[in-house]
């Protein structure tokens, strides 16, 4: 984390189990946040190809490099396809599959914090000491 | 009926599935999202099972079924003044294998556009589909509404077991021209029904393939159209390739105009280059537009074909390979955006001197 981070709370820990994902509006900025395998990530909700929602996009897995004939399907849950061309993202880089050195999308850290009930930037909703809470940090 | 005196074994009955998911759970994961089972041999479609994951209705329903929506989501969203309309699922009509029911189903096509879709707003204008197999059909099916100026363009298959050259479809034209209607033509049926393979040299094996060659189809559309002399027989006709590329057109300019310095003598009805027919009457649809890495590159191309006169900006909506409006084409100069964007079209359809406009 940068030292220049500003962090929001995004939901509960329980609200966005494995698989799941949460689309949130942050000062006008559509930041996707993904529960992949246990792991928080997040990506901005623009493509950098014709700047769909890709957020929006179907969470699957991927087909490997392989030999001509052969498929090797993996990395379920682990990617994201644009709503509007398909492309490929890796949810826990950014990076596209098809070109991850060039074409990739903004990527976020995202932690899991206990909150106190008096933190002040807890506005939107009420968290309990108990509660982990999703914390994206910009 | 005594069930006892005799012993039976049929061998043919006809189980299925409730839900395909029943099968489908036992294939291998890498066809997931591209499922057809299993009477449907044609090669898995694409990315996102075909239309935009994002462009479902409010109420859950097929992706540009709603008027409402397809003008908030949409037209409005992007700033669109007019939408042609080129319909969904219909174009298969040619290439059916029964001309009666494909005539009946486009008829029935086109009162549902003007009840559903042209009377919901004049912004929307609409394409009277026909089916190009049964032309002398067509030709009516083109004068039913030829005098409605809500409908600004024919549109029919690309697929076909013939080239549009050919004079069995003269009908078709001579409909067209009298009612002062460009012909377009859609891919999407290429390889399906009646229609020949998707290449000469057979068919193809997936989705990536057919889509990367639909290109083709058009170039011999084009080159049988310009050679056969459509466009001295009808010189007022204007012929609209939607969805079928842009790059390929210099090549083939070039390569007719060279074939015509040294071979006109066997089409003598050609009286000017066969690239300057396609500048008078070809138009283009800029979608799926053309990536080359450097998009300059797409820019020279738009000089090369006079895009000013020849391409007109599509988006395709709601298909999966939708172009954006805003960020799809490559730098134009502004008076080339305005011709792509909104002039070419406004000049094709005639709307400043349409009614309904």
């Amino acid at each position: 984390m940068t030292k220049n981070t500003q962090s929001y709370p995004v939901c509960r820990a329980v609200e966005l189990p494995p698989g799941a994902r949460k689309i949130v509006d942050i000062d006008g900025k559509s930041i996707g946040v993904f529960n992949v395998h246990g792991t928080y990530y997040a990506l901005r909700n623009i493509c950098p190809h014709q700047f769909a929602p890709l957020c929006e996009g179907t969470i699957t897995g991927t087909t490997l490099p392989s030999k001509p004939g052969e498929y090797l399907y993996a990395r379920e849950g682990e990617i994201i396809r644009c709503p509007w061309h398909g492309w490929e993202f890796d949810i826990t880089t950014g990076k596209s599959i098809f070109n991850p050195h060039k074409v990739k999308a903004r990527s976020y850290e995202v932690s899991v914090e206990k909150l106190s009930d008096e933190d002040p930037s807890i506005e939107t909703f009420e968290v309990s000491v108990e509660d982990d809470v999703v914390m994206l940090h910009l | 009926m005594d069930k006892s005196t005799f012993r039976i074994i049929d061998t043919d009955i006809h189980n299925t599935y409730a839900d395909v998911t029943e099968v489908t759970k036992f294939l291998p994961k890498h066809w997931l999202g591209r499922i057809q089972l299993p009477g449907n041999t044609f090669s898995p479609s694409p990315a996102s099972g075909g239309s935009r994951k994002d462009a479902v209705t409010p109420s859950g329903g097929a992706p540009g079924s709603d008027p409402a929506y397809l003008m908030e989501h949409h037209m409005d969203a992007w700033g669109i003044e007019y939408g042609v309309l080129t319909g969904s699922g219909c174009l298969a009509v040619s290439i059916h294998c029964d001309p009666d029911y494909g005539n009946d189903v486009a008829a029935a096509y086109n009162e549902f556009t003007v009840e559903k879709w042209l009377s919901f707003s004049p912004r929307f204008l609409g394409s009277i589909v026909i089916n190009h197999s049964d032309p002398l059909a067509a030709a009516k099916e083109i004068d039913k509404h030829g005098s409605n100026p809500r409908f600004v363009q024919v549109v029919m298959a690309s697929a076909s077991r013939t080239l549009f050259g050919q004079r069995q479809f003269y009908p078709i034209y001579e409909a067209a021209e009298r009612h002062g209607l460009p012909v377009a033509i859609h891919p999407g049926t290429e390889g399906r029904g009646t229609a020949s393979y998707p290449t000469p040299s057979g068919p193809i094996t997936r989705y990536m393939e057919w889509h990367n060659i639909l290109p083709i189809n058009y170039m011999s559309h084009v080159n049988s159209l310009v050679c056969e002399g459509v466009f001295e027989r009808f010189p007022k006709l204007k012929f609209v390739c939607i969805e079928g590329g842009i790059a390929w057109l210099p090549h083939l300019m070039w390569r007719m105009d060279k074939n015509y310095k040294a071979l006109r003598a066997s089409t003598p009805w050609l009286k000017k280059l066969p690239s300057e027919y396609i500048l008078d009457h070809i138009k283009l649809t800029t979608q799926p537009i053309e990536e080359p890495e450097n998009p300059r590159h797409l820019s020279q191309i738009f000089e090369m074909i006079h895009a000013e006169k020849t391409v007109m900006f599509s988006s395709d909506y709601p298909h999966w390979d939708f172009d954006n409006p805003h960020k799809a084409l490559p730098p134009l100069e502004p008076e080339m955006k305005q011709r792509v964007y909104y002039d070419t079209a406004a000049e094709l359809y005639r709307l400043e001197t349409n009614p309904a406009c």
